[in-house]
């Protein structure tokens, strides 16, 4: 127990090649992998949008005109704010909670008969079959949705062959298949936290709570529920924060009107090529979602440390 | 709800539900693959016209798929290595330090999942912009090339996935196995290699599966970090968007395929271990005995032989042709009626009488509507071929009009000749 | 094998942050002796065992093995094997690659390693048992293999680290005799690590009895037993009615203290005789199998008179629980000589004992599990 440095007392403990090699790849994943580039990111996002020729000139200067874009527009709009970025920021906000919440009814009675109800081999295939969906590229799900909700897809097919419907009803301009995808896209996400967490919850808590005469219903909200709750938040904040940034399924799937937040940033990037004017755009997203997830968490009393397991 | 006490109605609402549920998440992927073996040359499963396997031809004929095939490889190799020994180490880092420090660093270890996936592709490729240019390497310098950054903003976040799986299982050793190999003379690099790694050995495996995977099929770092090259996943995104043909159906049956018979082997190797370990007989017979998921997986390669034997001397010309010639009749009957009852209802960019024409032709237009944001001009519009088939037969040129439709913002002056389609050749 | 060889231990102090973990430990352990610490659990006796091995640094003193000191000489160096208390066999090994183990980390070719674990499995009586997995054992095969692999090693000390602990009790006292049995024949230096008196007293050589990081007495077992140096030990070690109370009187080794019960004569602990002083805190410790129900020749200072409050008949004894007025317990032992018995509970007798086999010691903490 002498004193010795922690850095040395590591390298002894794990050896000089070993300790090295940790060393290094973990401060190569946090410097080079995490936090410079969001550095990167955040510095590009106070910068004016230069020609490259004027880059590093005296017009470089730090700014914060890309916020200030994104709240008020171009200047002499005559809104007085940006009703079409802000907009769209806002509807993207609102729907992918929307998806996060109709996510959790969907996948709440699958993970918890996966967790008290199925045994053996029964869970088990039911475990590979929520998995093997995964494998297939997320694009392709979203194609699949494409083909069964576009206007000669199966379900308007169906509905006119049945003559319930007279003309195809347009499921992508009403951002049906647009939500439909999103939940199906990260079921997975949502269920395994569930299932981790009602799964550690012992069956005679539920057995006596019916022993003591309470309705299927109250079980749950009352013992299943509450003891699901980091489960319930890590599910939520996962897919809540993918949805949010989802970007191949509001392309492939999204209506022409209703754009996602994640394509304006795409256009930033590749279509008016104004980088800066993206990463500023960018950090709006990371921080609004993290502020948004970090406020229900503390809603719920529900730690950050719990998340991912 | 919970079990068997509860009565025979419950029973049935909960066995409904799941089976909707797995309806849910089967369905689309079914008449996916369905659509793949239609002749429609729009992924329909109704009319169902001929069968035909011409759609993989083309998939396998497709230049640029292939190209994407093979970077999308040589990225994930990259990842999976990366990732593998970037989270191997983290896991390692986080049952060593302090417990105090412990619940922070795990924070922003896994931070990088949480993190939309373009935050992530943008702050990469802004990084390394930066690096290049206060280094002063050229443009094409290994800081800008597309592979490379597309590696490093996937490790990222897959590191974390990576970290995840080995945690999992670290939780399970026993440290004092360590300590025992030390005393019994070991030094740290042969107690590690000797115990810890041994035991790690399923977790490395099962890390480098998830890594393949997220990697294989990442779209939304991906678009950002590939520059001018095209991964797979960042190909099949641009062909969806560009128009839907069963090429793509085709793709997922491939897809699908190999994921059943991989999760069906998985499941028949596990089982078959199991039973090893409680003492039943090894051997190729022993392998499928009492192992329906052996079976199955047999049967499944069995199939796919039997279709693949089928497709070799299956020939849909004929029917083809009277696929045609009903459809015609079809069309010369609705004509005068009604514009076409599979037309969308909004205003689509083709003109109406050319879709009922050719009905792969309207769906196509269908296409542009949804991914096109109004006020736009779809200047670049794929030249219109006179037949579907055609069409796909040289996607590189059209391509990349609805690329841009569709992330178009409304308000934002469309670039005609923007720079990434220059970039894209 | 390499013979046993002394280990020293050096006004030892280990510190965890502000805890201190074990306190000024001076021990002589002589080569080939089977020496056991003795302590309930976080007495600081793992600690200890683990400073001897390596995998801790003493923050002061020193530990010398065979006279040198170990400072900063890591586990893989030292001349000593760990037998861990869930005993940490390899469970991705088979037997045989577990014994061979410290062969396989100095490069002995995979012949001559299978050559020497079939010797081991030989000497602990699994032969033929080698290419099965640990799984595949029973607790007391495993219990074997992890002695035979911190053999292999060729130890000159073996440090066990509760390793019965897991066993059930027939299994456990079965082991006693068969690790004694080994230690005679490999002639190694044993550290034994125990919280079970039975295992100490059984099978030490010596027996160092621990509490709250401070090595209280020293001794061989009888010692231990009989003439405890402390409150604690004499508290910990096997059962003992305990009566506090104060010095009346010192004469000739031996003390009369009052107690709640009266004035009681007892012979002074050894350790305690310069420091216990008339009018001094004492306690006397009497054994249940101390007292008994007619000794010729007691007098009032080796009578308790009480009251029976309960009765166990458990064969070869008899165990009598009795009450005096003034409220305090005590425990009696009877041996069954084919007439015990009372007059049943609720009767009033009298309990004497020779003062030669009470003890009186300055008071102090007992043990927490009396």
């Amino acid at each position: 127990m002498a004193k010795r440095s922690w850095l040395g007392g590591f390298l002894d403990r794990n050896g000089q090649a070993l300790g090295l090699y940790i060393l290094l790849a973990v401060s190569f994943w946090l410097l080079f992998l995490i936090i410079l580039p969001q550095l990167a990111m955040i510095d590009f996002s106070l910068r004016h949008d230069l020609p490259a020729a004027q880059q590093g000139g005296p017009q470089d200067v730090w700014t914060f005109e890309n916020y200030r874009h994104f709240i008020f527009g171009l200047p002499g709009n005559p809104d007085g704010w940006n009703r079409l970025d802000v907009g769209v920021f806002g509807r993207t906000i609102v729907a992918a909670a929307f998806v996060t919440i109709l996510n959790l009814v969907i996948c709440y009675p699958v993970a918890y008969y996966l967790a008290q109800v199925a045994r053996g081999r029964q869970a088990r295939v039911m475990a590979v079959a929520l998995v093997v969906p995964y494998w297939v590229n997320e694009i392709l799900r979203a194609f699949a949705f494409r083909i069964i909700f576009g206007a000669t897809g199966v379900i308007n097919s169906t509905l006119l062959t049945l003559g319930i419907i007279d003309l195809p009803i347009d499921f992508i301009r009403a951002d049906i298949a647009l939500y439909a995808g999103l939940g199906y896209a990260y079921v997975l996400l949502m269920v395994f936290p569930l299932y981790n967490a009602i799964e550690s919850l012992d069956r005679n808590q539920i057995e006596a709570a019916r022993d003591l005469g309470a309705p299927w219903w109250r079980i749950h909200t009352r013992i299943v529920l509450p003891f699901a709750k980091p489960g319930i938040t890590s599910g939520c904040t996962m897919v809540f924060m993918l949805a949010a940034g989802a970007l191949a399924a509001p392309q492939i799937l999204g209506g022409p009107s209703n754009l996602w937040f994640t394509q304006l940033i795409y256009g930033q990037f590749f279509e008016s090529v104004n980088w800066p004017r993206g990463a500023a755009y960018a950090i709006i997203l990371l921080v609004a979602c993290t502020l948004l997830v970090l406020l229900v968490m503390r809603l719920f009393k529900v730690r950050l440390g719990e998340i991912g397991k | 709800m919970t079990g068997r006490r509860s009565p025979r109605w419950s029973q049935w609402v909960i066995g409904a539900y799941l089976l909707l549920f797995f309806a849910y998440l089967f369905g689309p992927l079914l008449i996916m693959a369905v659509t793949a073996f239609n002749s429609s040359s729009f992924p329909r499963v109704s009319p169902w016209e001929c069968l035909t396997f011409e759609w993989f031809v083309r998939l396998v004929e497709d230049q640029r798929l292939m190209q994407g095939l093979r970077n999308s490889l040589i990225i994930a190799f990259g990842v999976v290595v990366l990732s593998v020994a970037i989270g191997l180490a983290g896991a390692l880092f986080l049952t060593q330090i302090a417990a105090r420090s412990r619940a922070g660093t795990y924070t922003v270890f896994i931070s990088p999942i949480l993190m939309p996936g373009v935050v992530l592709g943008i702050a990469t490729v802004l990084f390394w912009d930066r690096v290049a240019g206060s280094i002063g390497m050229a443009y094409g310098g290994l800081f800008y090339d597309g592979i490379f950054l597309t590696v490093l903003g996937q490790s990222c976040f897959i590191a974390s996935y990576c970290l995840l799986v080995f945690l999992a299982r670290l939780q399970r050793f026993d440290s004092q196995l360590i300590d025992a190999a030390l005393d019994l003379g070991a030094t740290n690099t042969q107690a590690f290699r000797r115990i810890l790694l041994p035991f790690l050995k399923p977790a490395i495996g099962g890390a480098a599966v998830i890594a393949f995977l997220a990697s294989f099929e990442n779209y939304n770092t991906t678009v950002f970090t590939i520059s001018f090259y095209n991964t797979f996943t960042v190909e099949v995104a641009q062909k969806v968007r560009l128009g839907i043909d069963p090429t793509i159906s085709a793709l997922a049956v491939i897809v699908i395929a190999i994921s059943l018979v991989a999760a069906l082997a998985n499941e028949a190797g596990q089982s078959h271990q199991q039973r090893r370990l409680e003492g039943h007989g090894r051997g190729f017979v022993a392998f499928f005995t009492r192992n329906p998921a052996a079976v199955l997986a047999a049967l499944a390669v069995g199939v796919i032989v039997v279709v693949l034997a089928f497709a070799v001397q299956h020939d849909p010309a004929a029917c083809k042709a009277r696929a045609l010639e009903q459809r015609l009749e079809r069309q010369q009957q609705y004509q005068p009626a009604t514009p076409a009852p599979a037309a969308p209802t909004q205003s689509a960019p083709a003109a109406p009488g050319a879709r009922d024409l050719n009905p792969g032709q309207g769906s196509f237009g269908d296409v542009f509507r949804g991914g096109l944001a109004p006020g736009s001009t779809p200047t670049p519009e794929p030249t219109p071929a006179p037949t579907p088939d055609t069409r796909s037969l040289n996607p590189g040129q059209g391509m990349f009009g609805d690329v841009f439709g569709g992330g178009l913002a409304p308000g934002t002056t469309p670039a005609p000749e923007s720079h990434e389609g220059d970039s894209e050749e | 094998m390499a013979g046993g060889v002394s280990v020293e231990l050096d006004r030892l102090l280990v510190q965890f942050d502000e805890f201190v973990a074990v306190r000024d430990a001076n021990v002589r352990i002589e080569p080939g002796e089977f020496f056991s610490f003795l302590g309930p659990s976080g007495c600081g006796k793992t600690t200890i065992l683990r400073t001897i091995s390596g995998f801790l640094e003493p923050t002061s003193g020193a530990v010398r093995i065979d006279g040198k000191d170990m400072a900063f000489i890591g586990p893989n160096k030292r001349p000593t094997a760990l037998i861990f208390q869930n005993l940490a066999l390899f469970p991705l090994m088979t037997v045989w690659e577990n014994i061979a183990f410290a062969l396989e980390m100095k490069g002995v070719g995979a012949a001559d390693r299978r050559k020497h674990a079939d010797e081991l499995l030989a000497l602990i009586a699994l032969d033929g048992q080698g290419d099965k997995y640990v799984h595949e054992l029973s607790g007391g095969q495993k219990q074997r293999v992890a002695i035979a692999r911190a053999l292999c090693a060729e130890p000159s000390v073996l440090l066990l680290d509760e390793p019965l602990s897991a066993l059930d009790l027939k299994l456990r006292q079965h082991m006693r005799t068969e690790l004694r049995t080994i230690q005679r024949r490999v002639g190694l230096t044993f550290i034994y690590i125990t919280h079970d008196q039975g295992e100490a007293l059984t099978m030490s050589d010596h027996v160092a009895v621990m509490r709250e990081g401070v090595i209280e007495q020293i001794g061989d077992g009888r010692t231990i037993y009989d003439d405890p140096a402390t409150a604690f030990v004499a508290s910990f070690v096997g059962e003992n009615n305990a009566l506090p109370g104060r010095v009346a009187e010192i004469r000739d080794g031996v003390a009369l203290v009052d107690t709640s019960v009266g004035r009681l004569r007892a012979r002074i602990a050894t350790a305690a005789r310069d420091r216990l002083r008339t009018d001094a805190e004492a306690i006397v410790f009497i054994r249940p199998e101390a007292l008994d129900l007619d000794i010729a020749g007691a007098s009032a200072e080796t009578t308790i008179q009480a009251t029976v409050i309960g009765e166990e008949f458990e064969g070869p004894n008899m165990h009598l629980q009795l009450r005096h007025d003034g409220g305090a317990e005590l425990r009696v032992s009877l041996v069954n000589k084919g007439r015990t018995g009372t007059a049943g509970i609720g009767s009033s007798l009298a309990a004497a004992f020779d003062p030669m086999k009470a003890v009186a010691l300055p008071s102090g903490a007992l043990s927490a599990e009396e």
